[in-house]
C-alpha cells in the first residue's frame, strides 16, 4: 500500500471540508458572532494540512482496494475529527468528548446531539452543524470523488468501498454517471427543500440547514424544540415528503424523475419500503387515537411525522416519543432497526437487507420442502447471487454483535438498559433518536464520557457498514 | 523540474509558518480582547458599583443628619445631611455618565426619581416645626422615601453585580477559546512535522539511499542503474544524470 497516495487522498477531503468550513466562517463574518475565529482557524488547519500533500504526491493512475479502503475509513475518522476543531475551540458546552459526539453524529447523519440548548449557538457553528450533515449524507469520499480529475480507476476503486454492494446493485451505470446522478438528486432535492420550507414560512437560514439535515436523512434542527418549534402542518408534510424522497434509493429517485422505466412504482423494495412505513403509521396512530392521546386528525399527523423521521433515518421531532404507549414505541423501534434503503443518504441495516432476507427465508422454506429444486432469489428482476445472500447475513449478524457489544458496554457505565439499548440500536442505526433520557426531546448530554465515545465509534461503524471497518483491520494486520 | 524539490520543502517550511503564526495571530487576538473584557469590566460595572455604595453611605448618613433635626439639634444636623447629599449628587452623577448595561438608564431614573422625593420630605425645615419630635411623620414618610431610594440604589447596584458575574463567566469562556488556537496549532504542527518528515524521507532520503545503493552494488552487468524515484523533481534528474554518465561510460570504454 502507498501511504503518499492514501495522504494525498487525505488531504482532498480536508479540502472539502476546509471549503464548508470557509462557508461558515463567511456567515459567522456577516453576522459578527464568536465563532469566526474557530471557524477561520479550523479552515486555515483543513487547507494547510490538506494542500501540502497535493504539492509532494505526483498524480496518482491507479488505486487499490486496500488503498481505497484506507482512504475511506481513514478519511470518515479524520474528517470527524477535523470537524470538531470549531465545536471545541468554541468551548461552550462542547467538551473534548462532547465536540466529537457532535462531529460524528453530523458527518454520519445520525443527528443525536450532546446540546441542551442548541439555540445558544452562533449561526455560523449552526451552519457548520448542518454541513457536516449534507457532507455526510452524499459520503464525504463521495464529494472527494466529483472533485477528481477522470482518472476512472481510482473512482472506481473508492466507489466500490464508499457504496454497499447492496446499494450498487440498483446502479446500472458507470461509476461517473452514479457519481454525476448522486450529486444531481442531492442538490435538486436540497434546493427544492429549501424552496418550499422558505415559502411555507420557516426562514431562510433554518431552511437551509433543515434541508441539508432532511436530504441527508441526519435531523440536527436549529431550535431545542426540533421541528416542534415551527408548530405548522405545511412545514411537517413537506420535510416528512422529502425525508421520505431522501430514504429512497438515489438511483430509482433519478430513474424517476428522468421518466425511465425502472422507477420507484416498478421497484418491489421502493414499494414496500413506503407500504411498511405506511403501515406504521396507520398503527401508531391508531395506537395513539384509541389510548387518547390526541384526536384522530393530531394522532395521524404526529405518527406520520416520527415514523417518516425514524424510518428513514433522520430524526427530527415533534413530539416526545418517549412519552407514548409501548405499542408506539416497540413500532419506532421496528423502524429504527429497519432504517432507510440502500443507495439513499441513511446509513445502519438497510430496509434493503431486511427485504433480502425475508426473501431468503422463504426461498429457505421452499427448499426444505423440495430439497432437489433449483430455487433462485429474484429482487425486482435481478438474480441475487448467493455470495450476496451469505454476506448479507453475515453483515446482520455483525450488526447485531456490534449493537449487544455497545448496549453491554453501556450498561457497564450504568446507564439504564432502555437508554444503552436504544442509544446503540439509534447510534448504529444512525437514526438519533432513542428512548427513555435519550428520547426524541432528549439527548445525549447525560450520558457518561466513556459512552459518548462508545457511540461515536458505533455511529462511525453504522455509517460505514462494519465490513469497510474490518476490511481496514484485515490489512492493517496483513501489513 | 530546475528547483523544484527546493519548493517543495520551501512551501513545506512556509505552510508550518503560517500555521503557526496565525495561531500566534488569533490568540494574540483572543487575549487583545479578553483585556479589553477586563477593562470594561473595570470601568464600565466596578465604577457604577462604587458609586452605588457611595450613595447607600450618603443616604445612611442623611438618615442620621435628619434623626438630629428631629432631635433638634440643627447645626449638626445640616451640616451632615449638606455635605451627604453633595456626596450623593456626586456619586449619582458618576452612575449617570456609566451607562453600560441595557435599561440601566430607566434603573438610574429611578433613582432620581425616589431620591428627589425623599429630598424633598427633609428639604423643608425640621428643627422648631411641628415635625420636630414627630416620630410618626418620620416612620410613615420620611423612612419609607429613605427605604425606597435605598431599594433603587440597591437594584441599580445588582443590575451591575450580576452584569460583572455574566461577564466573569464569559472571560472564562475567552481565555479558553485563547488558548485552544495554540493548543490545536500544536497539535497541528505535530502531525505536519509527522507528514513533513514522511514525505521528506520518501521523496528525498528513500531515493538518495536507493541510488547510493544501487551505486554500490553496481557491477558492470547492464548500463542502467535501476532506481524507483517516485517524484518529478531534481531527485529524478540526478537519477537521470546517473544513468546517462553511465551510459557514457559504457560508450567510452566501448563496453556491451
Amino acid at each position: 500500500m502507498r501511504t503518499e497516495v492514501v495522504i494525498k487522498y487525505l488531504g482532498i477531503i480536508l479540502l472539502v471540508n476546509a471549503a464548508m468550513l470557509f462557508v461558515a466562517f463567511l456567515i459567522s463574518v456577516l453576522l459578527q458572532e464568536t465563532s469566526t475565529i474557530p471557524l477561520l482557524f479550523s479552515t486555515l488547519v483543513c487547507v494547510i494540512l490538506g494542500i501540502f500533500p497535493l504539492i509532494f504526491v505526483e498524480r496518482v493512475h491507479d488505486i487499490s482496494f486496500q488503498e481505497g479502503l484506507s482512504i475511506v475509513v481513514i478519511g470518515w475518522t479524520m474528517t470527524c475529527i477535523a470537524g470538531m476543531l470549531p465545536y471545541i475551540m468554541w468551548g461552550g458546552e462542547f467538551s473534548l468528548v462532547n465536540a466529537f459526539f457532535e462531529s460524528v453524529s453530523g458527518y454520519t447523519t445520525t443527528g443525536s446531539t450532546i446540546l441542551t440548548d442548541v439555540e445558544a449557538l452562533p449561526k455560523g457553528l449552526l451552519f457548520w452543524r448542518a454541513s457536516t450533515h449534507w457532507l455526510g449524507g452524499i459520503g464525504i469520499v463521495a464529494f472527494v470523488l466529483l472533485i477528481l480529475p477522470k482518472s476512472r480507476n481510482p473512482r472506481l476503486k473508492l466507489m466500490n468501498v464508499e457504496i454497499s454492494e447492496i446499494a450498487r446493485q440498483n446502479f446500472r451505470y458507470t461509476t461517473r454517471r452514479v457519481l454525476g446522478m448522486l450529486a444531481g438528486v442531492y442538490l435538486l432535492l436540497t434546493l427544492a427543500e429549501t424552496l418550499l420550507l422558505n415559502l411555507a414560512g420557516m426562514g431562510l437560514f433554518d431552511s437551509i440547514a433543515h434541508s441539508f439535515a432532511t436530504i441527508a436523512t441526519g435531523g440536527f434542527s436549529t431550535r431545542n424544540l426540533s421541528v416542534a418549534y415551527y408548530d405548522s402542518l405545511a412545514i411537517e408534510i413537506i420535510i416528512v415528503v422529502f425525508m421520505v424522497l431522501s430514504g429512497m434509493h438515489f438511483g430509482l429517485l433519478f430513474t424517476t424523475f428522468t421518466g425511465k422505466p425502472q422507477n420507484i412504482f416498478r421497484s418491489k423494495v421502493a414499494l414496500s419500503y413506503v407500504g411498511a412505513m405506511a403501515v406504521g403509521m396507520l398503527l401508531v396512530a391508531a395506537n395513539l387515537y384509541w389510548l387518547g392521546y390526541h384526536s384522530p386528525g393530531q394522532a395521524l399527523r404526529t405518527a406520520m411525522f416520527q415514523v417518516a423521521s425514524v424510518g428513514t433515518t433522520t430524526g427530527f421531532a415533534t413530539e416526545d416519543t418517549a412519552a407514548w404507549p409501548s405499542f408506539s414505541i416497540l413500532i419506532l423501534i421496528w423502524f429504527t432497526i429497519q432504517c432507510a434503503m440502500a443507495g439513499s443518504t441513511s446509513g445502519g441495516l438497510k430496509f434493503d437487507r431486511v427485504y433480502l432476507m425475508v426473501h431468503s427465508l422463504r426461498k429457505q422454506l421452499r427448499l426444505l420442502k423440495h430439497p432437489n429444486a433449483v430455487v433462485t432469489l429474484r429482487i425486482d428482476g435481478q438474480v441475487i447471487d448467493e455470495s450476496l445472500e451469505r454476506q448479507t447475513l453475515v453483515f446482520i449478524l455483525m450488526y447485531v454483535l456490534v449493537f449487544v457489544t455497545s448496549t453491554l458496554l453501556l450498561t457497564l457505565l450504568d446507564v439504564s438498559l432502555l437508554t444503552a439499548f436504544s442509544a446503540s440500536i439509534a447510534c448504529l442505526g444512525n437514526v438519533g433518536p432513542g428512548f427513555e433520557h435519550v428520547s426524541s426531546m432528549g439527548n445525549f448530554s447525560e450520558l457518561p464520557a466513556a459512552g459518548k465515545f462508545v457511540l461515536s465509534i458505533v455511529m462511525l461503524l453504522g455509517r460505514l457498514e462494519i465490513f469497510s471497518v474490518l476490511g481496514f483491520l484485515s490489512t492493517l494486520r496483513g501489513r | 523540474m530546475k528547483n523544484r524539490l527546493k519548493l517543495k520543502i520551501l512551501a513545506g517550511f512556509g505552510l508550518l509558518v503560517a500555521m503557526l503564526a496565525s495561531a500566534g495571530a488569533f490568540s494574540i487576538f483572543e487575549f487583545y480582547r479578553m483585556s479589553r473584557s477586563l477593562n470594561a469590566l473595570i470601568d464600565d460595572n466596578y465604577k457604577t458599583i462604587v458609586a452605588s455604595r457611595a450613595m447607600l453611605e450618603a443616604l445612611e448618613r442623611e438618615d442620621s443628619g435628619i434623626l438630629m433635626l428631629m432631635l433638634g439639634q440643627w447645626d449638626e444636623g445640616r451640616h451632615i445631611i449638606g455635605s451627604a447629599d453633595s456626596a450623593f449628587m456626586h456619586a449619582f452623577i458618576q452612575a449617570e455618565n456609566n451607562l453600560t448595561e441595557p435599561n440601566e438608564g430607566a434603573y438610574v431614573e429611578k433613582v432620581r426619581m425616589s431620591y428627589r422625593d425623599y429630598k424633598t420630605l427633609w428639604e423643608r425645615p425640621i428643627a422648631g416645626t411641628e415635625r420636630q419630635g414627630d416620630m410618626l411623620w418620620y416612620q410613615h414618610e420620611l423612612h419609607q422615601a429613605f427605604l425606597q431610594t435605598k431599594a433603587e440604589v440597591n437594584a441599580l447596584m445588582e443590575l451591575n453585580q450580576q452584569s460583572m458575574y455574566d461577564e466573569a463567566t464569559l472571560l472564562e469562556a475567552k481565555s479558553k477559546r485563547a488558548m485552544m488556537p495554540g493548543i490545536m496549532a500544536i497539535l497541528s504542527a505535530i502531525l505536519f512535522s509527522i507528514m513533513f518528515n514522511f514525505f521528506i524521507s520518501r521523496y528525498l532520503v528513500a531515493p538518495l539511499r536507493e541510488m547510493s545503493g544501487a551505486l554500490q552494488r553496481y557491477n558492470f552487468q547492464s548500463p542502467e542503474l535501476k532506481v524507483n524515484i517516485r517524484s518529478n523533481d531534481e531527485v529524478r534528474a540526478l537519477a537521470d544524470e546517473l544513468n546517462h554518465l553511465l551510459r557514457r561510460m559504457w560508450d567510452k570504454l566501448g563496453l556491451k
